[in-house]
C-alpha cells in the first residue's frame, strides 16, 4: 500500500449564509496515495470544490484535520498555507488563470521564480515541461495569444513543473471542448503513469472520471461512494 | 522575496491598461514638473528680492554706531583707519566698503527734495546697485570727486540735467548746517526708480570735508555666500567692538520675512499640489487593484506570500510614480531651459516694485528643490499604494478567485 498524500478526518466546513448555516462538508473522511488519480465527483453543491480547496489550504475546514504530505494543514498560519502551496501543491483551475502580462514561458517559470530557483536551471525545466505537454513552440506567445486548450496546458505546465507531491485540478475541462479534453486528460493519464503524479479532480465531467484511477462521490457534504 | 519578478510584473502591467495608466502618469509628470516650475518663479522671486535688498546699499553685514538706525546723522559715525582691511578668506568675500550715509535737502533752481545723501568710494562699490547703473554723462571718478551723481527720477523731479550745479543742505557732526554747490557729474538709471529719487551720490572724502569730520556711518560686506555669514559677523564683531554689526535680515526685518515665508509657500504649494493628486493616485490604484482581484487571488493561490502581494501592488504604485515624477522633472528641465534667461514682466513693473522685485524675473530651479519634490513625491506614492495593497492583501484567495 503506497503512503498517503492525503488524510482527511471528520472534515467539515460550515459557511454561514444569510438566513441558515449552509454545511459544505459534513464530517468527510478521506485518503489520497501517493500514485492515485483520484476524481471527486457529484452535483453542484455536492461538497466536492470544497474539499478540493481545503486540502489545497485555500479553505479552513470549520472541524477536523487535514494533512498533506505529513503536514496538518488546518494549523497553518496564511504565510505558510502560502508556503504549502508554492512547494507541495499544483493547482490547475477551470479558468486556466495565467498571469496575461507574462508568455507561456514565465508564467510555467513563475512557481519556480517565487521558490528562488536560479535563472538558467529554471528556464529549461520550464521549456521542458512546455515540450513534455507538447506546446514548447508556443513558450513566448501570452495566453491572449493562445486557445483555452493550450492555456490549459500552459498552466498544468505551471502546476508540475515544480514536481509536487499533488497536484489538484478544479474542474479543468469545464472550458474545453471534448477533443481538446480529451488530449489534456491524455496528458494527465501520461503524468500519472510515467511520472507518478499523484492527482486530485474535481468535476463532473463522466470524461474525466473515466480517466481516473479512483472515484470518489459526494452528495450534500457526505462521501457516498469511494 | 522575488524583486526581479515583482519588477518585471509591475513593469508589465504598468502598460497594461495604456489608456489609463498613460492619463494617470501624464497628470503625475504635469503636476510636478507645474511644482517644479512654479517653485522656480517662487525661488526666483526670492533671490532677486534679497539680492535687491542687499544691492540696495545694505550688503550682506553692515557695521554702523547704536542708534544710528533710528537718527542716521553724522552724529552716529565712527572712524575707519584708512589703512584698515578685513582679514578674511578674500574667497568668502566679494568686497567690503565704508560710507557716509546722512539726511540731505537738494536744491535745484526750481525745486527742492529729500534724499540719501551718500559718500562713496566709487572704487569699492561693485558691491552694490552702482555697479549696476546705466549713467548719462560721467562716473564718479574717486573718493575726492567733487560732483554728484543723482537719479533719473530725481532728476526729472528737480527739472535739472548733467553739467547743472546743485545745493545740498545737510547737518555737520557739531549740529550746525552745512551747505555746499555741487556740480553733476551724471545722472543714473537704477533697475528701481525708488533708488533714483532716494540716493545721490558724491565722493566719501568730499562729504567729510563738507560735515568737517573724519568719521563714516557705515562699513557694508557682500559676501561670497550665505555660508560665510556668520564667519563674517564673528570676524566684524571682533574688529569694530562697540557697534552695532548685523546682519541684512536684521536691517531689512520684512524682507527677511518674505524670503523666509517664500520657502513655506514652496512647501505648503507642493503639498497642496501633491496631496490632491495622491488622492487621484489612491483612486486609480484602488481601482487597478479591484479591477485585478481574481488575478492577485490567483497569485496566492499558486504560492505568493501575503507580504509579496503588498510588495507587488508597493513596487507598481512606485513605479507609476517614478515614471510620472521622471516625466515631470524632465519637462520641467525642458521648460526651465527656455526661460533661464529671464521673464519679461515688465507690464506688471510698478506692483512687482512695491516688493522690491525686478521686473526681468529669472527663475531660479534650486537642486535641493528638486531633490525635495521628487524625494516627497516618491514618499507620498509610496504611502497612496498602502491602502490599494492593504485591501489587496486582505483578499482570501478563494473568495478573490470565485469573482
Amino acid at each position: 500500500m503506497a503512503e498517503p498524500v492525503v488524510t482527511c478526518r471528520n472534515v467539515s466546513r460550515v459557511y454561514e449564509g444569510e438566513a441558515v448555516p449552509v454545511h459544505a462538508l459534513r464530517g468527510v473522511d478521506f485518503d489520497l496515495s501517493a500514485g492515485e488519480w483520484v476524481s471527486l465527483a457529484g452535483p453542484s453543491g455536492s461538497g466536492k470544490s470544497t474539499l478540493l480547496h481545503v486540502i489545497g489550504g485555500l479553505d479552513h475546514p470549520t472541524e477536523g484535520s487535514v494533512t498533506v504530505d505529513d503536514v496538518e494543514v488546518t494549523a497553518l498560519s496564511e504565510a505558510a498555507l502560502s508556503d504549502l502551496r508554492l512547494r507541495k501543491i499544483g493547482f490547475v483551475f477551470q479558468a486556466y488563470n495565467l498571469i496575461p502580462v507574462l508568455s507561456a514561458l514565465e508564467n510555467v517559470e513563475f512557481i519556480m521564480q517565487l521558490q528562488g530557483i536560479a535563472g538558467g536551471e529554471r528556464r529549461q525545466r520550464a521549456l521542458d515541461a512546455l515540450d513534455a505537454l507538447g506546446i514548447a513552440d508556443l513558450a513566448d506567445r501570452r495566453p491572449g495569444e493562445m486557445s483555452g486548450g493550450q492555456q490549459q496546458r500552459v498552466a498544468i505546465a505551471r502546476a508540475i513543473v515544480t514536481n509536487p507531491v499533488l497536484l489538484l485540478a478544479d474542474e479543468p475541462s469545464a472550458n474545453l471542448d471534448s477533443a481538446t479534453t480529451e488530449e489534456l486528460l491524455d496528458v494527465l493519464r501520461k503524468l500519472n503513469r510515467e511520472r507518478g503524479v499523484t492527482i486530485l479532480t474535481a468535476t463532473h465531467d463522466p470524461m474525466v472520471m473515466g480517466y481516473t484511477t479512483r472515484q470518489v462521490n459526494l452528495r450534500d457534504g457526505n462521501i457516498v461512494d469511494n | 522575496m522575488p524583486v526581479k519578478l515583482l519588477l518585471q510584473l509591475s513593469w508589465r502591467n504598468l502598460w497594461r491598461h495604456r489608456r489609463r495608466n498613460t492619463i494617470l502618469l501624464v497628470a503625475i509628470a504635469v503636476a510636478v514638473a507645474g511644482v517644479l516650475l512654479l517653485n522656480s518663479l517662487l525661488r526666483g522671486i526670492q533671490v532677486n528680492m534679497k539680492e535687491s535688498v542687499i544691492d540696495n546699499l545694505t550688503g550682506h553685514v553692515k557695521v554702523l554706531q547704536p542708534g544710528y538706525l533710528d537718527d542716521p546723522s553724522i552724529t552716529h559715525g565712527f572712524e575707519v583707519a584708512r589703512d584698515w582691511d578685513m582679514d578674511v578668506d578674500p574667497d568668502a568675500i566679494v568686497g567690503w566698503t565704508s560710507r557716509i550715509r546722512v539726511p540731505a535737502v537738494i536744491m535745484s533752481e526750481r525745486e527742492t527734495r529729500g534724499v540719501q545723501l551718500v559718500g562713496v568710494d566709487p572704487a569699492r562699490e561693485s558691491i552694490s546697485f552702482l555697479d549696476d547703473i546705466v549713467i548719462d554723462g560721467e562716473a564718479l571718478l574717486s573718493p575726492d570727486d567733487r560732483r554728484v551723481l543723482v537719479g533719473a527720477g530725481l532728476a526729472e523731479q528737480l527739472e535739472t540735467k548733467v553739467g547743472r550745479r546743485l545745493v545740498l543742505i545737510t547737518q555737520g557732526a557739531d549740529g550746525l548746517n552745512r551747505e555746499a554747490g555741487y556740480r553733476i557729474a551724471g545722472i543714473y538709471r537704477a533697475e528701481a526708480a525708488g533708488l533714483e529719487k532716494a540716493f545721490v551720490f558724491t565722493g566719501a572724502e568730499t562729504l567729510k570735508d563738507m560735515l568737517d569730520t573724519l568719521v563714516v556711518t557705515e562699513v557694508s560686506v557682500r559676501l561670497a555666500d550665505d555660508s560665510h555669514e556668520p564667519g563674517i559677523l564673528a570676524t566684524m564683531i571682533d574688529a569694530f567692538t562697540g557697534l552695532d554689526v548685523l546682519s541684512w535680515r536684521d536691517l531689512e526685518p520684512q524682507a527677511a520675512m518674505i524670503t523666509e515665508f517664500m520657502d513655506t509657500a514652496v512647501f505648503i504649494y507642493f503639498l497642496v499640489i501633491m496631496s490632491a493628486l495622491v488622492f487621484g493616485l489612491v483612486n486609480t490604484l484602488v481601482t487597478a487593484v479591484m479591477e485585478r482581484v481574481r488575478e492577485l487571488g490567483m497569485l496566492r493561490a499558486l504560492g505568493m506570500r501575503p507580504r509579496t502581494v503588498v510588495a507587488q501592488v508597493v513596487v507598481e504604485s512606485s513605479l507609476v510614480m517614478a515614471v510620472g515624477v521622471g516625466g515631470g522633472v524632465l519637462i520641467a528641465m525642458c521648460v526651465y531651459a527656455l526661460v533661464a534667461d529671464g521673464i519679461d514682466l515688465t507690464a506688471f513693473d510698478e506692483s512687482l516694485q512695491s516688493f522690491g522685485v525686478s521686473p526681468q524675473m529669472v527663475p531660479v530651479m534650486q537642486t535641493s528643490d528638486v531633490v525635495m519634490v521628487v524625494a516627497l513625491s516618491l514618499i507620498l506614492g509610496l504611502l497612496a499604494s498602502f491602502y490599494p495593497a492593504r485591501r489587496a492583501v486582505k483578499l482570501k484567495p478563494l473568495d478573490a478567485l470565485r469573482r
